[in-house]
């Protein structure tokens, strides 16, 4: 592509201002501040159109930057071009309300679509990125030494890795991981969370499992206990026994209860008796009789109120023996009910246990972000490894060529490590960026660049855009970047403050076109 | 003659585990249990059926013993209850040999019994779960007895693994209306004749919108039937929509005015939606203090262009890796991933 004429009527503070360019090398000269990066952001607008910033891209917002202050309703201008043989004329306008641009493909009368893609197409598929990085060169904006090589070796690592020399891809990967830490403690807080309440389920069961232990061992005990006393529920050998010796003392009393009946009939008889029996033998019988059933009587008196003790005392041991066995049972009874229903209770928590932890490998909220992040890191990687494979070599590679040539031979090599230091090599010996004076940190910076805008332009020539890079070279260095560009057969566009580059020009007879703001 | 119909009443179910409000979750399923038979106390109904689940897991005898005194407390009304899947009586099941309260009528077979009411000609169908899956099919082809009178069955189940069943061929077959009972959320399937009363208080946070009971009455010889809500909290989703204007506060404050407006008391979902601004990092986890949020779900997206962008980073790493993602069809997590490295990408870019 290739610039041939710049008509801009409303830009910034330029106004009504036309440039036409040689599709060689031209010098836009004007003091500071007379407007040279605003030609530069012109084109580039021209090209991209101002796309509203969003996020932290924002802060350099263009359209209000470059908003005419006289006429905001005229922004904008006309570029001619050429591209693929073919030329174009491209007008917008980018005020707000009424955005408009308008293609004309000249050779053809033929108006093209610019929000369709049509312009893409022309400038070969070189994005608004790819343009940033490689079509427009501004100076190195450290001061000091070691940030000069450190922003010359994030320029290096960037492209190889990105092909994008404003992206910070360590700054990325910390911002990403950042997050994932985030999202990492608040799952371990959440993990804990569930373990506690699983916990407290565990501990329950412990405690439940031990009360049944407990109860067991209560119950084997009074099933022991029932079976020592023979009070088993419905063993009632026991009792039969108790029956019976009741029953015994119950018989002898009646036996001792009709002995003194006998006795008192037989006495009150021979009482009775007595006085019709008037023989001495006789009489003397009867009060033997008589005296042996006193006697009787008596003997069966004392007897029987013992057997009523006796009977007394066994009818209380059968209460006291049936009412044990009744409390044993209501004992076991209860225990068995109880360890039903903490049984019944047990078996409820451990589903409860086993629920939560099917829960607890159910995926959160949490895991997706995690995983989303990782996957986030690992693509990053692996893109970038694409485009370091793709680019990173031959990036080195052309660089060190250009380098080899701008320098004479006097540089023969750039190199970059796997920490991503950068060493320029003579032909004797290796020196580390940070060591290298800064008109050669420059130069390499100038090598990486151009290289940068071969590769990445790929078949597509863009004209290349310096930006008040050449103020640090001194007039050896400069003639030598000079005539390197002529040759390279490209349109450049050197823009700059100092009369410098157009006396070398003159002087070494390079044809240039002379642009003054 | 009027019922009340209630269902899957999870006593005994702790919800949201872990959540401050746990506890007292698990005694408000009780309350308002409680509730229902004061109100029935009140203002006394003729039936009240209960389709399975009355427990959350396996019954205590105390809580059956609980349960059975609340029902004493109502003799005007017959009772009719049935174990769910998740009380399902199991060999040692308490229900097995529970004395009920004379006005409770408990279905105690895992086969389809009818028991005519003792007062009114109303003849209820029911079966109590003896597993805790069922997959035949055991409303199936069911008849109602000869018989003058309404017919009401009482049904657990209508998934795969807990009784398959065809509503309407139960409404077919001539049953004047089916007291459904296993899906948590209310739903009428037939009107007047068929529905799920619900879980009369919501269970998890999956158990979204209004909970109650179906209350049924005969008017002018015909049976209707209308929910009323009872449960004493709902769970409900709050979508956030964010743009670009959105920040944490504002997110926060919105947050704070809506679960105001939609009860301070009922356990919400928080869902982000919308575009944020890129720069915007939010905290989503921190929304978490303004109420009872059981979950934030972030879907937001930060405001990017994707299309605009990709064409503008074409031959970059950026462009590339909206590239990689663009060609997908995205899943979640994808979409997520692609959103996160971008925001990355471009927010830490110099």
């Amino acid at each position: 592509m290739i610039l041939k004429r710049l008509t801009i009527r409303n830009f910034g503070r330029i106004h009504e201002k036309t440039f036409d360019l040689s599709p060689g090398i031209n010098v836009l000269y004007g003091e500071n501040e007379s407007g040279k990066t605003t030609t530069h952001t012109f084109v580039r607008s021209m090209l991209y159109g101002i796309t509203r910033q969003r996020g932290r891209a924002a802060r350099n917002d263009i359209y209000s930057k470059y908003e005419p202050w006289d006429n905001p309703a005229d922004y904008g201008g006309t570029i001619w071009f050429e591209s693929q043989g073919k030329s174009y004329r491209l007008t917008r306008n980018f005020y707000r309300e009424n955005q408009a641009a308008e293609l004309l493909c000249e050779e053809d009368g033929e108006f093209l679509d610019v929000e369709n893609g049509a312009l893409e197409n022309i400038l070969g598929n070189v994005s608004e990125a790819v343009y940033d990085n490689t079509v427009s060169v501004a100076q190195l904006k450290s001061v000091t030494g070691p940030d000069l090589a450190r922003e010359l070796q994030n320029y290096m690592a960037s492209y190889q890795g990105t092909a994008d020399s404003s992206l910070d891809l360590g700054r990325a990967m910390q911002m990403l991981k950042m997050s994932r830490k985030g999202h990492q403690v608040q799952q371990e807080k959440h993990r804990k969370e569930m373990e506690k309440e699983q916990e407290k389920l565990a501990a329950k069961m412990e405690y439940l499992s031990q009360e049944l232990d407990e109860l067991g061992s209560r119950h084997t005990k009074v099933l022991e206990k029932e079976e020592m006393l023979q009070m088993k529920s419905g063993d009632d050998s026991a009792e039969r026994m108790i029956d019976e010796k009741i029953r015994s003392v119950q018989n002898r009393k009646m036996g001792i209860t009709i002995a003194a009946v006998i006795a008192i009939v037989l006495g009150t008889a021979a009482f009775w008796g007595r006085g019709s029996f008037p023989d001495g033998m006789s009489r003397l019988g009867l009060d033997i009789c008589i005296i042996l059933s006193a006697g009787m009587v008596v003997y069966t008196f004392f007897a029987r109120r013992k057997l009523a003790r006796e009977l007394g005392r066994q009818k209380k041991l059968k209460t006291r023996w049936l009412a044990q066995q009744e409390k044993l049972k209501w004992n076991r009874e209860t225990l068995k009910e109880t360890a039903e229903e903490k049984k019944t209770d047990f078996f409820n928590l451990q589903n409860e246990y086993r629920d939560y932890e099917t829960e607890m490998y159910l995926p959160t909220a949490q895991d997706t972000e995690i995983q989303a992040l990782n996957m986030a890191m690992e693509t990053i990687q692996m893109l970038s490894g694409n485009i370091h494979r793709q680019v990173g070599r031959r990036l080195r590679q052309r660089t060190s060529r250009i380098l080899r040539e701008i320098t004479h031979g006097r540089y023969q090599e750039v190199m970059m490590d796997q920490e991503l230091h950068i060493t320029v090599n003579t032909p004797d010996r290796s020196i580390p960026a940070e060591r290298l004076s800064r008109g050669t940190t420059e130069q390499v910076y100038f090598a990486l660049r151009m290289a940068a805008g071969d590769l990445l332009c790929g078949n597509t020539p863009f004209p290349v855009i310096l930006d008040d890079i050449f103020g640090m070279y001194d007039e050896a260095r400069l003639t030598s970047a000079l005539h390197w560009l002529a040759d390279q057969n490209k349109q450049v566009i050197i823009s700059t403050c100092s009369k410098r580059e157009m006396e070398i020009l003159d002087k070494e007879g390079i044809p240039y076109q002379r642009l003054v703001l | 003659m009027r019922f009340i119909h209630l269902a899957d009443v999870h006593l005994g179910a702790v919800p949201d585990r872990g959540c401050p409000w746990s506890d007292k979750r698990g005694e408000e399923i009780w309350e308002t249990f409680r509730r229902v038979i004061a109100g029935i106390r009140e203002n006394p109904v003729d039936l009240l059926f209960i389709a399975g689940d009355l427990f959350h897991r396996q019954p205590l005898m105390r809580e059956l013993k609980e349960v059975n005194y609340l029902f004493s407390t109502i003799p005007e009304t017959r009772v009719y209850l049935m174990a769910g899947n998740h009380d399902y009586m199991k060999q040692e099941s308490f229900y097995r040999n529970f004395t009920w309260a004379e006005n409770v009528v408990f279905f105690p077979d895992e086969k389809l019994t009818c028991v005519k009411d003792r007062k009114l000609d109303v003849y209820i169908y029911g079966l109590s779960y003896e597993h805790q899956e069922i997959t035949a099919p055991l409303y199936d082809n069911v008849r109602p007895v000869e018989g003058e009178g309404l017919h009401i069955l009482l049904a657990h189940g209508g998934d795969e693994k807990h009784i398959p069943m065809n509503v309407n061929a139960l409404a077919a077959a001539g049953f004047d209306y089916v007291a459904l009972g296993h899906i948590h959320k209310p739903q009428v399937l037939l009107r007047d004749m068929a529905a799920y009363a619900g879980a009369l208080e919501p269970i998890d946070c999956n158990d979204l919108g209004k909970h109650g009971y179906i209350e049924g009455r005969i008017e002018n010889g015909r049976l209707r039937t209308a929910f009323v809500p009872f449960a004493s909290r709902s769970y409900g989703q709050i979508l956030l929509e964010v743009n670009e204007e959105t920040t944490q506060i504002s997110l926060e404050e919105d947050l704070k005015e809506e679960i105001y407006k939609r009860g301070g008391l009922n356990i919400y979902r928080v869902i982000l939606q919308g575009f944020r601004a890129p720069e915007l990092l939010l905290i989503p986890e921190k929304l978490k203090a303004y109420g009872n949020v059981i979950e934030v779900q972030d879907e937001s997206r930060p405001a990017y262009d994707l299309e605009a962008l990709r064409k503008q980073y074409s031959g970059t790493l950026i462009g590339d890796y909206i590239s990689f993602f663009m060609e997908k069809d995205r899943n979640i997590v994808e979409e997520k991933a692609l959103y996160y490295g971008l925001q990355a990408l471009l927010e830490t870019s110099r």
